[in-house]
This record gives structure tokens, sequence and C-alpha cells, in this order.
């Protein structure tokens, strides 16, 4: 029996080589693979279990933190302000990943990127990595005031400052809860996370920069900055008081919101929000100029803002109207194939108040590190010139008439010059989109906002400044008291 | 020969015991690392129940050796040893995916040595089993078969191997499989001449006589019926594997081999095409991806386990081995690759090996043939059981969920094996008193 006692020693050595192989096979040749499969979450693990670090506002307010707790993941993230940030901050779960600042910034509020990590190697040994805390240029005051004027309207509202394109405001409602979705029983976060996907007033969508909206009137600010800067002699052409415009190639006629009548030349067609004037303004700069000057804005990029999965505004290529010159004149009043998100309209009046140029959207302020040492602070950069500074100047003046005595008068703030348009954008039957953008203060502004009010009744000039403007004056209130304190 | 001379020669041959004791203070040192390290990974701070955990460790460990060096003094030293090193291993890793299975695996390792003190006691020479041989195969069935019993047989997870009696619940199959060794072992050594013959040639393959092959056919259907009744695959294969190398080592004809081999295919493919879960096991083997959040899901996170640990490991409690199903029991294994690496899963290769070699060894030496047949048959149990969770785990074989002997969580797989153990250790006493008896005589 002892030979075969042998051969069965020997083929059980075989096996065990055999194993040995296979582990060799999965630890060492395929480690790398499988370490970083997408599907292998222990990453994430590590990253959900690790000290990560604050988010917090311009005016100091802890608005995302983590706090221990005694489950396998050991830390909680936690947004003490609810609803407020939750479309600035996103969320953290483990189920479904992240997004906002929680997604773009996630690396450094892990403690995982690069130049936080070498800052930590002196405590590599002594601690477990920290993460860094992410100060943004968003304030609570601003951001407030723009949630409470908002209220529980669906819509958005943005606020920066044009000067840097620093963000001080993303408010967009319906909004939600962030702390469900980053809570640890997985079967209570799938819950949560299917009652909001599932809503029908999709509140997980961020509308401030992820939704467009036909801009309507405020739209009008692209066509008279096409008309100034490329086309100069329509700047000061007087156009016909009339009812409706006709439209070529078809019978079709495009009539004034509300019946009304109205002509003259380009300050008072911007200031009544004339819409007869400016589609033959439009037909007359051309389909050329028009959609050159909306992509120097910046209608067909995505704006390079450090939030995630921001959307392209859109306006058609020159050809487009090529066969369908009704199209260029309803576009020019924002209608038809124009679509924007607020973010974009935001950074239209941004860049009139900046003399022309639109600075790149930026939330993150600065990275410090648990040390409170700087590891990176924004980077402000142009990001499109869309018109001279002389020519921004004109505009803005314009821009001026329509708060001081036009269509925007309630986005009037006492003692302060503000700069806007208004606009309401046909959706369904009769309701609108309210839209208003403005600047403040026209001499030398530093906030610039947009608000969209999605779907309200009545389809005249009128409801954009009705609906839209006290939210864009409050917003601007609060912006000017806090840079003015 | 004068009585001084005995004694010199007696002193030249190192005493087994104090290489064990010093082999048992080895581990219990690594045990204890392991388990400071798990804490240091998980809190930062050295267990609270350090002195506790120590004291247990050496008590059970100083026990089992006491045990040993009162009543089979001249037994191997490396047996206890290994099999402690994986225990306290296994326990570190159970202690860091869930505390509470921790104090029952405690608990069941105290019971354990009790049986391997308790199989010392009773069975004082390995060959004195052969009296109670068809009582162990009646025992053997009987365990194998009584979780299909209505009332007390239950199911986990789909395989109906447990029995409630109370509040104790085990898996009899466990000790079963012990049972039926040493009945095989038995029956086997009586009829190996009439097993040997070969009557029929059917071209250049001798064939046995058919009469001497009903064993061979009624082990094949008693595993096949394990196997369809109890839905559990990974015993089944066992005990085939287990019967057939045992016939093939006692008749010494590479015939019973072939005609095992195709008996093992021909149930295979059979219970291939019969059972849908027995396919799936396949296709999940050949390809878990594309059902990695179903089906597949336990291999493929038992894979990332793996390839995350890579060489050396995350570390102690700095993985995430609690994604892998089952990481206290059948995956294990995996636990250990994610935390320890490849030196780690290398660790217990070699382990193992070492286990398999000494348990061969000790049938090598083995003078009479029921010894050397029931030392090489537990063997095979270790051998074979080790290759099938390990197979399974690592994808090298389709997986078919079976513990881990003596790491995987799991009080019947403990006791079993440390009875197991205690077997092996009788067994290699009688050949050290044999040897030594030998050599006074000279």
């Amino acid at each position: 029996m002892n030979r075969q006692i042998r051969t069965l020693g020997i083929a059980m050595l075989v096996l065990f080589v055999a194993l040995f192989a296979q582990l060799n096979y999965l630890q060492v040749i395929r480690a790398d693979e499988l370490a970083n499969h997408p599907g292998n979450n222990r990453v994430a693990v590590r990253d959900f279990s690790r000290p990560r670090g604050e988010i917090r506002t311009a005016d100091g307010v802890v608005i995302a933190r983590s706090v221990p707790v005694d489950t396998p993941f050991k830390r909680l993230r936690e947004y003490p302000e609810g609803p407020l940030f939750a479309h600035i901050t996103g969320f953290f779960s483990f189920t479904f990943g992240s997004d906002g600042i929680e997604r773009t910034y996630g690396a450094e509020l892990a403690g995982r990127s690069g130049d936080v990590r070498i800052r930590q190697l002196g405590n590599v040994l002594a601690d477990e990595p920290q993460g860094a805390h992410v100060t943004l240029s968003v304030s609570k005051a601003v951001q407030e005031a723009a949630a409470g004027s908002l209220g529980s309207r669906r819509g958005a509202v943005v606020a920066l400052d044009p000067r840097t394109g620093a963000v001080l405001a993303l408010q967009s409602f319906p909004t939600y809860d962030p702390n469900p979705l980053s809570a640890h029983d997985q079967k209570a976060v799938r819950a949560a996370w299917e009652g909001l996907t599932n809503a029908e007033a999709k509140p997980m969508l961020p509308r401030t920069y992820r939704e467009r909206y036909a801009p309507g009137s405020t739209f009008k600010v692209v066509t008279a900055a096409a008309a100034i800067e490329r086309a100069g002699e329509l700047a000061v052409k007087d156009y016909p008081v009339l009812r409706t415009l006709d439209l070529p190639q078809t019978d079709q006629d495009l009539p004034n919101f509300g019946g009304g009548s109205c002509g003259g030349m380009l300050p008072n067609l911007l200031r009544v929000s004339c819409n007869t004037g400016f589609a033959q303004m439009g037909l007359d700069v051309g389909a050329e100029n028009l959609a050159a000057e909306a992509r120097d804005f910046g209608f067909g990029s995505v704006p390079p803002i450090d939030l995630p999965a921001a959307a392209r505004s859109l306006f058609p290529e020159a050809e487009a109207f090529d066969r369908d010159v009704p199209a260029l004149a309803k576009s020019a009043i924002g209608q038809q194939d124009v679509t924007a998100t607020p973010l974009q309209m935001a950074l239209v009046a941004a860049g009139v108040a900046n003399g022309g140029v639109v600075m790149e959207p930026q939330v993150m302020a600065e990275i410090r590190d648990p040390q409170g040492r700087l590891v990176r602070s924004a980077d402000y950069a142009s990001w499109q010139r869309a018109m001279s500074a002389e020519n921004a100047a004109l505009l803005r003046d314009m821009m001026v008439g329509v708060v001081a005595s036009g269509s925007g008068t309630r986005a009037a703030v006492p003692g302060v010059t503000v700069a806007g348009k208004t606009g309401t954008a046909q959706t369904t039957g009769d309701n609108a989109h309210a839209w208003m953008i403005a600047f403040a203060p026209a001499e030398a502004p530093t906030v610039a906002v947009a608000v969209v009010v999605e779907s309200q009744d009545g389809l005249t000039e009128a409801t954009g400044g009705r609906v839209a403007a006290p939210i864009a004056q409050a917003v601007l209130s609060a912006a000017l008291s806090q840079s003015q304190p | 020969m004068t009585a001084t001379a005995v004694a010199a020669k007696a002193r030249r041959i190192p005493n087994p015991r104090s290489k064990e004791a010093r082999l048992l203070l080895m581990v219990g040192l690594l045990t204890l690392g392991a388990y400071v390290l798990a804490s240091l990974g998980r809190t930062a701070s050295v267990p609270v129940d350090l002195m506790p955990f120590l004291v247990f460790t050496l008590g059970t460990l100083a026990v089992a050796h006491l045990v040993i060096r009162r009543l089979a003094p001249r037994a191997s030293p490396v047996l206890l040893p290994v099999a402690a090193a994986l225990n306290g291993l296994g326990y570190v890793f159970i202690a860091r995916l869930d505390t509470d299975r921790a104090a029952a695996q405690a608990t069941w390792t105290a019971i354990g040595i009790a049986a391997f003190a308790g199989t010392l006691i009773v069975v004082r020479e390995a060959r004195l089993l052969d009296r109670y041989r068809w009582t162990l195969a009646l025992v053997g069935l009987g365990l194998l078969l009584l979780p299909l019993v209505p009332g007390i047989g239950y199911a986990v997870n789909g395989a109906r191997l447990w029995v409630a009696l109370g509040p104790l619940s085990f898996q009899p199959g466990e000790l079963a499989k012990i049972a039926l060794a040493a009945f095989f072992a038995s029956y086997l050594v009586e009829k190996r001449d009439l097993l040997a013959r070969s009557t029929r040639r059917l071209g250049p393959v001798s064939l046995p006589e058919p009469r001497a092959a009903a064993p061979i056919l009624l082990a094949w259907g008693v595993s096949i019926l394990v196997m369809t009744a109890q839905k559990d695959l990974g015993s089944s294969l066992l005990f085939f594997a287990l019967f057939v190398l045992m016939l093939w080592v006692a008749t010494e004809r590479g015939a019973w081999l072939a005609l095992g081999a195709t008996l093992f295919f021909a149930g295979a493919y059979a219970a291939w095409s019969l059972f849908e879960h027995v396919q799936s096991r396949v296709r999940i083997w050949l390809d878990p991806w594309p059902v990695a959040d179903g089906e597949g899901y336990q291999i493929v996170q038992s894979s990332y386990a793996l390839g995350t640990g890579g060489l050396t490991g995350t570390g102690i409690s700095l993985g995430s081995p609690q994604q892998i199903p089952a990481a206290e029991t059948d995956f294990i294994f995996a636990a250990i690759g994610e935390e320890l690496g490849l030196l780690g899963t290398t660790a217990i290769l070699a382990a193992f090996l070492v286990l398999i070699g000494a348990g061969l060894g000790i049938a090598r030496r083995a003078q009479h043939p029921l010894d050397k047949l029931l030392a090489a048959g537990l063997t095979s149990i270790v051998g074979v059981q080790t290759f099938i969770i390990l197979g399974g785990v690592t994808r090298l074989v389709p997986l078919t969920g079976i513990t881990l002997p003596f790491v995987s969580y799991g009080g019947s797989s403990l006791v079993a094996n440390y009875i197991l153990l205690a077997l092996l250790i009788r067994i290699s006493n009688d050949n050290g008193r044999q040897a030594a008896a030998l050599e006074a005589q000279k």
C-alpha cells in the first residue's frame, strides 16, 4: 500500500501546486485589474469609511461633515442644513456614489489626491490620512435669500460674481435631503433613492445647471449684443411700431405678447421687450452673426463649472436657418430651438456686467488640509469674450433702462442701479416660464443673477417681471449686503 | 543490551513532546500577534480582552499538549501545532468578521479539544475500531441521512445538512465522514484480496470480480442520493473520493481509480443534466462576470478580495472581506487572501501540505494494514476537502460549498476535525511505540 500512499502524496502535492499557481494568477498577475475593477467597491468602502473633510460656505457654515458612528463604515456623512445646499454638496452614498461637490472634490475630501497626501506624509505613520476641507464661494445668506424668495415654486436661481465667476448661490426647487441617501442602512438608502428618482417633480435634478429651458426674452440680450457687436447700424435703426410681424416664407405672423404694439430703437425695444422689433432684428443680424454671438456667450459648450455633468445650452447652427427663416426670427426672441440652463443665462448677464468677458463659473473657493494649510485655491479665469468693453457698457445702460422704467422694475434695489432683462417663455397653452437676469451695481457689478420659475399662469411679457424679478431683487440685495457689509 | 544502554539510546531520540511544546508556543504567539494586529487595524488600540484571549489560547493548547503527553507520548509533534495554527488564524478572522460567531467558535474550539482528548482516551488503539465495524457503518449512514428526517432536519441555503435537537444544531455529515472512513478501512482491509482479484479482461483493462464491485457501486449510489436529497455537492464529492481512494490504496489496483473516475464523470454528467443548480455552478465557474451582481456575486467578490489583497494583503481588519457572502465559513480563505495577501494564502497552503504530508507519513510508517488505510483515509479527507473548497474559492474548479478544515467557522466541522486529528495522533503514537520497541530489540 505504500506505493499508493506515495502516489497519493504526489497527487495532493500536484493539486496544491495548482492552487498555488491559481493564487499567483489572482493575487499577482491579475491583482491590479481585480483591485480596480469597476464592480469592486473596496476602494469605495475605504473612502467611505475614511475621515472625510468638511464642506463649508463662504460665510463659515458647515454644510457637510463626517461624524463617527458605530457601523462598519465607521463614519456617517451629515448635511446639517438638510435640503438647502443639496444641489451644491450633492450626496455621498455607498450604493449610489456621489454627486455635486462631493463628487468633484471627492479625492480631496477623502484625502486621496496627490497634493493633499504629500502634505500628510509626515503624519502617515501617526494617523490615517485625513480629508481636506473644501470652502465654497457660495454663502448661506445669499443661498437662503434665493431659497426663501423662490419658495415652493419649481424653478432655479443662480447668483455669481461677474468679476471672477465665483458662484454665490445655486438654488433649485424642488430639492431633496441628502442625509437619507448618505445613510448606512443600504436598504433604507435604496428606498429613499427610489422615492426621489421616481418622484414626478424630479427633486434630485439640479435645475440650475442640468436643466434647459427656453430662455424667452432674456435671450434678447444676446440678440442685442449681436446687433451692437456685429451690425452696429442696427443699434441705431428705428424699428416700426407693429402689433404682429409678418414672417417670411410662411403665412405665419409673430405677435407681441398680450397683443400690444411696440417699436423704436434698440434701447426701447429692450426696455419693453418688443417681440416684433427683436424678431426683425434677428432677421437683420442674420443667422451667422446671431449663432456666433450665442457661441461667444457660451452656448454650445459645457460651462466649465466644478460640478458634475453640467448641461450645454443650445442655439442652432447658422445653416439650420437656411431653409427656415421664421425659426431665426423666433430664435432671436429666445423661443423655438433655443434652450439655456439658468447657469448659462446668469453667465450672459455676468458677461455683459464684466465688460464682455464671461468668467469660468466656480463653486470651490479654497481647499485646506486639516491643519489649516492651503492646498488649493480657486483659479479664476476667463472663459469667453462675448463683446468689447465699450459695447458691453452700451448694452448695460440699455439693461439699466429695463429695471428703471421697463418690464423689470420689480428687480430694483433701493439705492443701487440694477441692470436686467425679463423673460417669458411660452411652454404649453397659457403657461410660461418666468425669467429674469440681472446684475448690480451697474457701474461696477459684483453680482449677476438668473432666475427661472417654471410654468406660471399668464402669457404676457409682464409674467417675468411680475414673478421672477422680485426673486432677482431679493438675491441681489442679499449678495450686495454681503459684499458691502 | 543493558538497561543503561536502552536509556542512552532513548536519550538520543529527541523527545517529540518537547518539540511539540516549542511549536505550540510559537503558534500561541502567532495567534496572539494576529489577534493584536486585527484589533490595531480596527480600532488602533490593543484588544481589551488580550489577557482572557491569551489565557484561553495557551490554556487550550496546554490541555491538548498534556493530553498527548499522557496518552500518546510518541506521536508526531507536528500535527497538533499545525492544526492549532490554522484554528487560531481562522479564529482571528472570524473575530474580525463577526464578534458573535467568534464567541461561538471559541466555545466550539474548547469542545473540539475536549472531543480530541475524549477520542484519545476512548480509542486506545486504532485497530480496536475493527470490532465496531458494522456499528460504525450504521452510525455513519445514520448520521449522513439524519438531516432528511422530517422534524429535526432542516436546510440552510438550500442544502439540507442540518439537524436541530433542542437548542443545539449541527451538521451530522461532518462526523459521518470519520465513522465511514473507519468503516471503509476495516471492511477493505478484510476484503482487499477479493477486491484485488481480476477475473475478466476488456481489452487492456482487467476488470474486477463483478460481485466484489458491489460496494463501490453502493457507495456511488449513496453519494448520489446524498447529493440529490440534500443538495450537498461538496459532501457527496468528498464521500465518493474518499471511498475510491481508500479502495485503491487497499487493493493496490489502479483499475478501481479508473472505474471511480468513470463513475464520477458519469455521476457528474447526470447531475449536470438533471439539476439546474449544478448547471448554474458550472456556468458561474466558467464565466461569473456577466452575472457578477446575481448568482456569480460570491465568486466574483472572492476574486476581488484575492486581487485586492495582492502580494502582501491590506492588513488584518483593513480590508472589506465582509462583502463576500459566507466569508466566515466557506469563503474564509478569500478573506485571509484579501488581508494577508499571497503570503498569507501560501502559508495556509503550506500548513495544509505539512498536515497532509505528516498524515501520509503516518500511513506509510504504520505496520498494521488497518492503521495504514485509516490514516491514509483520514488524511485524504483533509486533503480532498481542502482542495474542493480552495479550488472553488479561487475558481480553479466549480464551487462546491464545504468548510475549510480547522479554519472555517462551524462547530460540527471543528469538532469532527479534532476527532480526526486525534485518530491520526493515536496511529502515529502506535507507530512510534513499535519503532521504539524495534529499536530496543536491536
